[in-house]
């Protein structure tokens, strides 16, 4: 099956702007970014990014042992953004990025935790997709929880519609 | 490959082939524009393709299908055919998803390009096209001829650039309300229109211009929307006056919410 | 654009679901199962009412397919897409004064019922 992500290349830099700042105390920032899905040929599934949500500083916790740790009042808000989009179907992405150039894979890290966040987000909103993207500086990788599924779908291509355009492909198979 | 092939255009960039090669193409009408811009595409290398059109060669067509023959006429041949062969006769690894019917029937393999060329002859073709490029993010490059007058004829033209997020062909004041209602008062009685193969080579070069540039952004300027009209008496092709006086800044006909497959709002 | 509840409530007894999405910055009112005037074939059809001024008409009625009617209409749409859908409209020129969304409608099903 194939899966597609698509944002525009507004929606693009303002994630990567933001995932670029500085934080207090965390080594990288973490962010949610919303989409909903389209039916492509083949009963492939197109997810279109919609917008973003920077997370607060005072809502990371201090946590040495990981790159970013975000807190309850940061999730809490985000099921609550998942609620209320629940009738256009509209789901969530948990974002952030890696620095350095070329194709990204999920850090030991990143595959130990943010997946336990999936079954709640399909709690709540059981209709749409969800997911994770992580971003390089010149690349993009996403995993994709179609509604009902209890394992991802590597994205087969996440493409930028800016000017350029970008498209990141994914190559790496594991 | 010879890397002596894309050599006399290195100037769009080190990544540039890559950048080419990587990138989706939609390309609805195969007529004239459309043959042209396929013939274009394909020479600079575009090597991903999803086409669409219902139609076969007829005599009419000669004077300005690209790639078409006189064979073609009494062979019926598929204008969908003609674009394939110029794709594959230049770049044999090609990956061409072709489609005879009109687009509407098979909506789906359009969604994934990132570059959607529109080459139909109605007003309302072009609004559905840009509905569905800015459901699915698509950049949506139009292109347009038309002769009018019988006193003194004028040849006119435009090439637009509708990209999702940014103004879109109503923000731009070429789709407007009355030119959708007049064209839906002559439906069945527009009869043949004129169409000669110059206005559409310039037309076709200029939107795949814009493509490469989209692309591999070789010019360096953040291309957000273009309008540009061609006289075809006075050989020009410049921006249009509409944009130079536009006051929006945000296309308000468009939502970046509005994506995806449609949700209904029960009442 | 949201229309008011009360006159989207009137809609309700003609169809068997009634919903609304917006396109291109217009709301239509989806009339899922809309029951057509006797002598139309079919007799149930998928509805789409666009109550404002579109392609030169004060309104318009789409539906899901060219229904015949005892009286020939020109169908002037054909495959139209609209809400990820092709629809067929016939030219019909509904001119109220301030309708509501049921006068709207009816006037526009009246078109199968009248000659002219």
């Amino acid at each position: 099956m194939r899966i597609d992500i698509k944002l525009t290349g507004r929606l693009y830099n303002k994630i990567v702007r933001d995932l670029a700042r500085p934080h207090p105390f965390a080594a990288e920032r973490v962010g949610f970014v919303f989409g909903r899905v389209g039916l492509l040929a083949d009963e492939g599934a197109l997810i279109l990014l919609t917008r973003y949500q920077a997370i607060p500083d005072d809502q990371y916790v201090d946590d040495l042992r990981v790159g970013a740790r975000i807190g309850s009042k940061a999730l809490t808000w985000a099921m609550q953004a998942l609620y209320f989009g629940r009738a256009t179907r509209e789901g969530i992405f948990h974002i952030h990025m890696h620095r350095h150039k070329g194709e990204t894979r999920m850090s030991r890290i990143d595959s130990g935790d943010i997946p336990k966040l999936m079954p709640g987000f399909q709690s709540v909103s059981n209709e749409a997709a969800h997911g994770i993207i992580i971003l390089s500086l010149n690349h993009g990788s996403g995993w994709v929880w179609l509604p009902t599924r209890k394992e991802p779908i590597p994205a087969d291509t996440m493409s930028v519609i800016g000017a350029p355009v970008g498209i990141f492909e994914r190559r790496i198979t594991k | 490959m010879s890397t002596d092939r894309f050599s006399r255009q290195s100037f769009l960039g080190a990544y540039a082939e890559d950048l080419i090669s990587q990138c989706t193409i939609g390309l609805i009408g195969l007529g004239g524009g459309g043959s042209h811009i396929v013939q274009q595409l394909a020479h600079i290398g575009f090597q991903r393709y999803i086409i669409y059109d219902d139609d076969v060669v007829e005599e009419s067509n000669l004077n300005r299908l690209i790639g078409a023959r006189t064979v073609d006429v009494p062979a019926s041949t598929q204008k969908l055919h003609i674009a394939k062969m110029t794709i594959y006769g230049l770049q044999p690894n090609a990956s061409v998803k072709g489609f005879a019917c009109k687009w509407q029937e098979n909506p789906e393999p359009l969604r994934e390009c990132q570059i959607v060329f529109g080459c139909v002859d109605s007003y309302k073709g072009r609004e559905e096209l840009e509905i569905a490029c800015r459901r699915y993010l698509m950049h949506y490059i139009d292109i347009g001829m038309d002769v009018h007058g019988k006193e003194r004829p004028v040849i006119g033209g435009q090439v637009i650039l509708s990209s999702p997020g940014e103004l879109c062909m109503r923000c731009m004041g070429f789709l407007t309300d009355e030119k959708l209602a007049t064209e839906a008062g002559l439906y069945g009685g527009a009869g043949s229109r004129p169409q000669v193969v110059w206005p559409n080579g310039v037309l076709a070069s200029t939107a795949v211009g814009l493509a490469v540039d989209i692309v591999t952004g070789w010019t360096q300027r953040s291309l957000s929307h273009a309008y540009m009209v061609y006289d075809g008496n006075q050989a020009t092709i410049s921006e249009s006056i509409t944009l130079r006086k536009l006051k929006i800044g945000t296309c308000p006909h468009f939502l970046d919410t509005d994506v995806g497959d449609p949700i209904l709002v029960d009442l | 654009m949201e229309y008011p509840k009360e006159q989207t409530d009137e809609l309700k007894p003609y169809c068997s679901k009634l919903s609304s999405f917006t396109e291109g910055g217009v709301t239509f009112l989806y009339l899922e199962g809309l029951r057509l005037p006797v002598g139309c074939d079919p007799q149930v059809c998928d509805g789409l009412l666009c109550p404002v001024p579109r392609e030169g008409y004060p309104s318009r009625l789409y539906l899901l397919v060219q229904v015949k009617s005892p009286y020939t209409r020109h169908w002037n749409v054909s495959n139209a897409r609209i809400g990820e859908k092709n629809w067929f409209a016939f030219s019909w020129k509904v001119e109220l004064e301030s309708p509501t969304l049921v006068q709207i409608l009816v006037a526009h099903l009246t078109g199968f019922t009248r000659e002219k």
